[in-house]
Order: C-alpha cells, then structure tokens, then sequence
C-alpha cells in the first residue's frame, strides 16, 4: 500500500507544480513582477530642507532620467535602464522601478505628504513615495505649496498639468515649444521630449513655491 | 458507487498542495533572479552634467544680447541628490560671423536669476558686426571636472545668431478666438479601433489619449496617416475610400513621419530604447524596413527629409542634423559637426525662427545672410512654431495662439508687405500628436491633422494663392 500511495502524491505535486508554472506563466504575471520595489526601495522619512532651488530640483528630475515608468510608482535607481520594462499598464500593483508622472512631480519638487505642509523635504531616489496628489489635482493647485499660474509665465521646474498627466518644464526652445520632463507612460518611461503643453488648452499652468532660487 | 480510500485522498491533496507551494516557490525565485540579473549598476552620480541654452537666433539693431545657460551637475557634499545648486562654470566662445577665432568669454554666475543663470555678454565689438555672431560654450562641474558643450558640435557647428535687418513687422493684435476658416475639404478621417479603416490609441491608465501622431501628404496628394499604436500607415487617396493599410515596423510609440516623392517614408522615434539616443527608421512604398540609425542627442522632435536624406532636429543642441546621407549613416560625431539652427531649404538657404514671449521672428538666409524677414507681434500669447515653408515668394507660417483656457492656430501668407493672407484654425486635438506634426503644405494647401474623442482627420485648407 505505501508502495502505491507515495508514487500518487508525488505525481500530484508534479502535476500540480507544472501546472501553477505554466498557468501563471501564460498569465504573463511572473514576466512583470521584478519586485523592483521590494528588492531595492525603502520607506525612511524624509529630510526636511529649508533651501531648495530650481537648479537643485532639476538636478534631481535629471536622475530619473531613463528610469521607467510605474503607476502610482516613486523609486527607481540610477542605472539609465528601466528595470521593470513591459509592465501591463492595467495593474498598477505591479511594483516596477519609477515614478510616475504625478509621484515625480511630487518627489522633484520636495513636498511633504501633509497636504497643509509647504516645507520641502528630500525624498532620495529609492525612497518609495507617490504623495497625494493626482495630475488632476496638481492642475487644481491643490495643497499648500501649488498654485495654478498663467501659463506665458512659466519658466523652468513650474508644471504643465492635465486632468491626466503632469510634466515639468526642463527647458524652452527657440521655436515656441518646451522641453518637459516627465514620467510620460510604461512605453515611454521617464525622460525628456519636446512637448507643446503649453499652448495647449487641456492643460494649465502649476507652479510649487517657496524657491529659495 | 467506488470509495475512494481516505488515505489515497490524503496523499492526493498533499501532493496538489506541496505542489501549488513548489510552483509559487520556483516562480518567486525565478522573478527574483530575473529582477536582479536586470538590474545594473548605478551611474557614478558625480558624472552628471547637462546644460539648457535658449539661443538669440535673430537679434535686432542694438539689442543686448546676453548668452545665458543653466547648468547641472551633482550637488557638491556627500549627497549628490542633496537638492543643492551644483558649483558650476564655463566658457563661452564667440566671434564675429562665420570665420576666424572664436573670443574666450568667461560666463559668470547671476545669482538673482531664476533661469539663465550662467550668463556672458557678447562683446561689443562682435555684437556689432554686420554678418551677426557663431558661438558656443563649454559647461563645466567644478566638483567633478565633467563637462559639456552647447551646441555638441563646439567649434565645428557653433549657434549662429544673426541681425534680422530690414524685418517686415506684423501686427497680429489680439486674438479673436471662436473665429476658426473652415476647411475646404476633410480628406482623411479615422475612428479609434485597431480594425481596418482604424487608427489605435495608446494605452495607459494615467496617459493623456496619444494616436495617429504624425502624418504627411504625398506629392499626388495622398494622405499617409502614422498610425503607431497599430504598426501601420495608413493612405487616404483622393476621392478613394477606404484608406489602404501599410505595416510598418515601429516602436508603438509618438513618432513623426516623413514621405519621400517615390513614396518612401521615414519615421522619428522620439523615445529611445534603454540608454540608447532615438531612431529614424526608413521604409520603402509598401513598408519594408531599410534600415534604423540613432540619432545623435538625446531627444528630436521633428524629420525633414531632404534631397540627401532624413534631418532631425535634435536636443539639447537646438540643431537640425543629418542622419542619413543618400543611403550611408552619419556617424554621431559628424551629426554633431554639421548642425545647424535653421531648416533647409531647396535652395540651399536655410529658414531659422526664434519665439519669444509674443513675438516670433522668422528670417530667411543664404549665404550672404539674412535675404528676407518678419516680425510677428501678437497681443495674445504665442505657443509654438508649427509650420514655417516657404510658397512661391511667399511665406506661410502657422502659429499657436493661446490663453489659459483656449487656442487656435493663427496662419499667415507672408509677403514682402506683409501678411497676405490670414485665418485661424480650430486646434480640435483631443489625442496628443508629435510636437510639430500638426501641419503639413503640399503645393497651395495646408493639411492639419485634428482629433476628437470619436477619431482622427486631416483637413484640407486651400491658401488660394497666386
């Protein structure tokens, strides 16, 4: 009898763990899942900062650089390859590298999770924050530290913000467009591109204040 | 009806369960190793460095010109992403004209500034010649050493800024929205969808809608419709319906095309793989791939394809550079080399625009400098240049005019008295495009390209010009 039980269990486990492999494997779940943010990222508190400038900000943007897109995301590294690529844009809990394009306005612009707080505080890259605030209600001005502001007088590091996406102006060209940086989507990653947000009437002018310069 | 002995079943559910837990196990694992063999090592965060630089292209008599450059580097001190300005510097080097030695010119820090804040003067001297002024500079981290030059191409392909002489002026006055010309045909239109007949959106739960992002018109008049969330182009020929359907091999991402008189096309993927600079891909009529070469700066948002090839206008430089010359790549350091501020043209001059605040300049210029140019004032707030070619003797330029809550395109028909000819068009873009896709001229008709939440079209507006 224990001759003939063992061999059937052991054919079930097999069975089975083919099975589960193969069936999560067709899902495509285990392709995406890098647990980039379990393996890397943290959640230390922040350091607050009673100086923070535009160049100080754009230096920041600027290590996000290349470093994927995740929704509802806020950690990446600094390796110019987004470690997560291919992640399905369906699940937002798929905890791949980067930010996306509201966590990194968030993050570049040193604000506080406390919505009445207009501090700046240092997030470190692999610090794994969003923050509270949508493209949505950026565009709004929501919070203490944005305002919304007419969109000729924008200069670099104040946002173009959409009911659905957020950019950060890195630059303006000869030509009347803006260089933005931005989180921009799973295919797009985090980058700079030349963008016309600004005279576009679906979005509006934000910008974070209390710039020291 | 059999019983199944209690045990059997006990050693069958034990064997599913060990089961289910091994394959979990063995995927975590695999996930694990797969995250970490992914995951490369950090850049050295000191190597940073990238510069901004808006160039006085066309300047005016006795205007101040101030060269100004924003610079970035790692934040001196332990922790480079300390938020702190990095301690920067550099050089500008300028000369008068084309020729002769450039003039080192130190740029100082502007503290007071919120943009621009490395600065130098043009000397006077320089800035007084009649042929204008070529520079560049060289940008520095005094923490790290790291460099960078704007434009890349330093000596070799310096900005070139030139007296605009005897402007046209134009005086738009305000805006009058709500007034757009309608169109004189709609030539092209597409619902969403990825059937046939459809163009696709791009999917992303917080992505603005993106599709159909460029298009272009061929010489017969043929409509080529990029449709890169499907891989595809789509031709609308005239008074033919449906539009037939070319695969094309593209990223599924916002690009910009280009098609050739023999119905060749050219595609600017304006986002890079990991690490890598974007792409031009060339295609033959019926889309077989003939080849793709990076171009050589870090972003472009437009192609031309001239007589020798496809040009992108590239960034940070602020330059249009050839990436393909009759069928051989240009190396990335020859790119560099051979950048220039203004489209070509046919006839060998070339087409520089400059907007700034309200107003936008445009010249054009041979070899002798500038030969023709205007100044366009507006009361109303100018967004971007889309369209700037040249028609016969005249000029037409299309603009974006915007307020906080609305705007239109403004389109002119420059000649030399003036604005010939001018109407606004509606902006109807409910899905985003390539930056400078909006517009296209082919013969006397402009073709914009529009979207609303139902499809894309491309209007026809005849310019009715003699």
């Amino acid at each position: 009898m224990i001759r003939r039980r063992l061999p059937r269990a052991a054919r079930a486990f097999a069975v089975t763990a083919s099975i589960v492999c193969a069936l999560t494997a067709a899902t495509g779940a285990w392709a995406y899942h890098t647990h980039f943010v379990v393996n890397n990222c943290n959640t230390n508190p922040p350091q607050y900062t009673s100086y923070f400038t535009r160049d100080g900000s754009s230096t920041v943007a600027l290590y996000a650089q290349r470093e994927g897109y995740q929704w509802a995301g806020g950690c990446w590294n600094d390796n110019d390859v987004d470690d997560s690529p291919g992640d399905p844009t369906s699940d937002p809990g798929t905890g791949g590298e980067g930010p996306d394009c509201s966590g990194f306005t968030f993050k570049v612009w040193r604000e506080s999770l406390a919505e009445s707080d207009a501090g700046a505080y240092q997030w470190n890259k692999l610090r794994n924050v969003h923050g509270p605030y949508t493209s949505a209600r950026f565009k709004s001005g929501d919070g203490a530290p944005n305002v919304t502001y007419g969109k000729g007088g924008l200069i670099r590091m104040d946002a173009l913000a959409s009911s659905s996406h957020i950019g950060l102006i890195y630059a303006p060209n000869a030509d009347g467009t803006d260089q933005i940086i931005e989180a921009k989507g799973e295919a797009y990653g985090t980058n700079i591109w030349t963008r016309t947000y600004r005279g576009d009437s679906g979005y509006g002018g934000v910008r974070r204040l209390g710039w020291n310069a | 009806m059999r019983k199944v002995p209690r045990r059997r079943i006990a050693g069958a559910t034990a064997g599913v369960a060990a089961g289910v837990i091994a394959g979990v196990g063995v995927l975590a694992l695999a996930g694990v190793s797969i995250a970490r063999g992914l995951e490369t090592a950090d850049r050295d965060p000191a190597a940073l460095i990238d510069a901004t630089h808006l160039p006085p292209l066309l300047t005016l008599p006795g205007e101040a010109v101030t060269l100004r450059y924003d610079v970035y580097c790692a934040a001196p001190g332990a922790d480079p992403e300390s938020g702190v300005p990095c301690d920067a510097g550099g050089t500008a080097y300028v000369r008068a004209g084309d020729f002769g030695l450039f003039r080192a010119v130190p740029l100082r820090l502007d503290a007071a500034a919120s943009q621009g804040r490395y600065s130098a003067e043009v000397p006077s001297d320089i800035l007084g010649a009649l042929e204008g002024f070529s520079y560049y500079a060289v940008l520095r981290s005094n923490t790290s050493g790291a460099t960078t030059r704007l434009p890349a191409g330093g000596q070799y392909a310096p900005l070139r800024s030139r007296p605009l002489g005897r402007a046209i002026t134009v005086n738009l006055g305000s805006h009058a929205f709500g007034a757009p010309r309608r169109a004189t045909a709609r030539v092209a239109s597409a619902s969403w969808g990825g059937a046939p007949g459809q163009v696709g959106l791009e999917q992303g739960p917080e992505l603005q809608p993106i599709g159909g992002s460029s298009f272009d018109v061929g010489a017969t008049g043929v409509v080529n419709l990029l449709d890169e969330a499907n891989r595809r182009v789509l031709r609308f020929a005239p008074g033919a319906a449906p539009p037939s359907s070319v695969a094309v091999g593209v990223r599924g991402t916002i690009a910009d095309l280009a098609v050739g008189a023999d119905g060749g096309m050219a595609v600017l993927e304006t986002v890079g793989d990991d690490g890598a600079t974007p792409l031009i891909r060339s295609f033959d009529p019926n889309g077989r791939s003939l080849g793709a070469w990076h171009i050589a700066e870090r972003s472009a948002s437009a192609l031309e394809l001239g007589p020798s090839g496809p040009t992108a206008l590239e960034y940070p430089s602020s330059q249009w550079m050839p990436v393909l010359e009759r069928g051989t790549a240009v190396a990335a350091s020859t790119q560099r080399e051979r950048g220039r501020a203004g489209r070509a043209l046919g006839n060998g001059d070339e087409l520089v625009v400059e907007r700034e605040g309200s107003e936008a300049r445009i010249a054009q210029v041979g070899p002798r400098g500038v030969r023709r140019s205007w100044r366009i004032q507006s009361s109303t707030p100018l967004g971007e240049v889309q369209l700037a070619k040249p028609l016969g003797d005249k000029l037409v330029v299309v603009l974006r005019v915007y307020s906080d809550g609305r705007d239109e395109f403004e389109v002119l028909v420059l000649d030399d008295r003036g604005a010939a000819k001018r109407f606004s068009v509606d902006s109807t873009a409910w899905a985003e495009t390539a930056p400078l896709a909006r517009f296209r001229l082919r013969g006397s008709a402009l073709y914009a390209l529009g979207s609303t939440p139902a499809g894309v079209f491309v209007d026809r507006y005849d310019l009715e010009v003699s």
